[in-house]
């Protein structure tokens, strides 16, 4: 510091050195903002477009202030996509068919959330309004041909109201196919001319708090007298991963793929119960399969917790 | 998974509610430029891969349904829209791209003294390591500039 002072003894030089210090900083900030501000605007609607759009809009709100007093019907239903109903072939070359995917479910809740419930924070969705399904569903994502629809779970009657969230837990099964687990697998293997039959059964119980279903339609926005659905989605390609997508892409390299599967089968078939699963794997496919999240909204996410 | 992040800067245009006219040949032609807010939206897979071409869709407070404007994010992920003031509310935007979405909210509304202000849920930082760096820097140099100047008046 001494040797600042010295320093700061010719005049001519502290008055330098006081502007260079004061405005180095303002200069710096003023590059970075700029920095910041380059990014290319997309295209807004026109004007007109807007003027025409918010008419419209606003009788919009007003007949949906008025329906919303009522009640209507809600639907859960579930959903395996493609990957169950039609089949896939994994990151490592399994051409996977599914005759039965059971999953179980309880206390099925659809909120009115505000704020809307951002899954990625966490926590739990703050709604006044929220229809809660009292039963244990066990539903089998599998059912129907290739174009089925998704599946209906259960029908509640519900406050009309934007659902914009929804949270289940993933139980055990009490008793039929799928008892004492949580996911049932049921299905074949095909690669090369080696073709392994498995049943393979999950028993990880975790609660799936999910925000607003993101997909190719809108979903939750139920008005009186009127019927709208809320879908718990179901991702299997994040265990098998997709021989459609790049070896690299996220989606196979945080998968197992079947060959650790196939290797547990004898003579061609499989039955892998949670035990079994837990004491052949490797520790790290296990692990790695019980930190898998199926559970989705469309593309949208859920937050997992035990 | 793929899991993606979404960053949304807000930016306030400078609050010029200008006026401006030009007459010739009677004809008058005049415009206004008012305050604006622009909501840019970052998205990017956790890998910090842009989500480059996400489809984008906004839907307005007033209409959950049907979308207020559709678009399609540039090579970087960035998208960015102005949001009409007078539909104040919760704005959502819904982001997607090779069966991977998510939607942010930006919530407009008016404070006590009718300036309009932006809330936004679902965001992350926007920016990067190096400018945090920097920022951090310069606040620091600020400090020590600062107290080298009082130093120096009291030499």
């Amino acid at each position: 510091m001494e040797g600042f002072k010295q320093m700061l003894q010719s005049r001519y030089a502290a008055h330098e050195m006081r502007w260079a210090m004061l405005i180095g900083p303002i200069v710096i900030v003023l590059m970075l903002l700029s920095s910041c501000g380059s990014t290319p605007a997309a295209e807004a609607p026109p004007p007109e477009a807007e003027s025409e759009a918010a008419e419209p809009a606003a009788e919009t709100e007003s007949e949906a202030a008025e329906t919303m007093d009522g009640e209507g019907t809600l639907q859960l239903r579930a959903n395996g996509e493609d990957f169950v109903r039609q089949g896939f072939v994994t990151k490592d070359g399994w051409n996977i068919t599914f005759d039965h995917v059971y999953v179980t479910l309880a206390n099925i809740t659809a909120y009115q959330s505000d704020p809307p419930f951002d899954a990625d924070a966490g926590g739990q969705p703050e709604a006044e309004v929220n229809v809660t399904a009292d039963q244990t569903y066990t539903v089998d994502l599998a059912e129907g041909d290739e174009n089925a629809e998704t599946i209906l779970i259960d029908e509640l009657t519900a406050p009309a109201g934007r659902y914009n969230a929804i949270s289940w837990d993933m139980v055990p099964a009490a008793d039929g196919p799928s008892s004492g687990a949580v996911v049932t697998m049921i299905g074949t293997a095909e690669r090369d001319g080696e073709t392994v039959g498995f049943t393979i059964q999950l028993d990880r119980e975790t609660t799936e708090t999910c925000g607003d279903f993101v997909g190719d339609e809108r979903k939750g926005i139920l008005e009186a007298d009127a019927t709208a659905d809320l879908e718990a989605t179901f991702h299997f390609d994040h265990i098998f991963g997709d021989g459609e997508a790049a070896p690299d892409d996220e989606i196979n390299t945080g998968a197992l793929g079947f060959d650790p599967f196939a290797a547990l089968a004898d003579g061609g078939t499989l039955e892998a119960d949670p035990a079994t699963l837990q004491a052949e794997l490797s520790a790290e496919d296990y692990e790695q399969l019980q930190q898998k999240h199926l559970a989705h909204v469309g593309e949208g996410h859920c937050s997992t917790s035990e | 998974m793929n899991k993606w992040v979404l960053g949304i800067p807000i930016i306030a245009l400078l609050s010029l509610p200008f006026l401006s006219s030009v007459s010739a040949h009677g004809v008058e032609i005049s415009y206004t430029a008012t305050e604006a807010i622009v909501v840019e939206i970052n998205a990017a897979f956790d890998t910090g891969e842009p989500m480059a071409e996400a489809q984008v869709a906004v839907y307005a407070p007033n209409d959950a349904a049907e979308p207020w404007m559709t678009g399609t994010a540039d090579e970087d992920g960035l998208f960015t829209f102005i949001p009409d003031p007078d539909i104040p509310g919760t704005w959502e935007v819904v982001v997607r791209q090779s069966g991977h979405g998510d939607t942010v909210y930006v919530t407009i509304e008016a404070d006590e003294t009718g300036n309009t202000v932006v809330n936004a849920s679902g965001t992350s930082n926007p920016y990067t390591p190096a400018q945090m760096i920097m920022m951090g820097a310069s606040v620091v140099w600020g400090c020590i500039g600062t107290a080298l100047y009082f130093i120096s008046r009291r030499g």
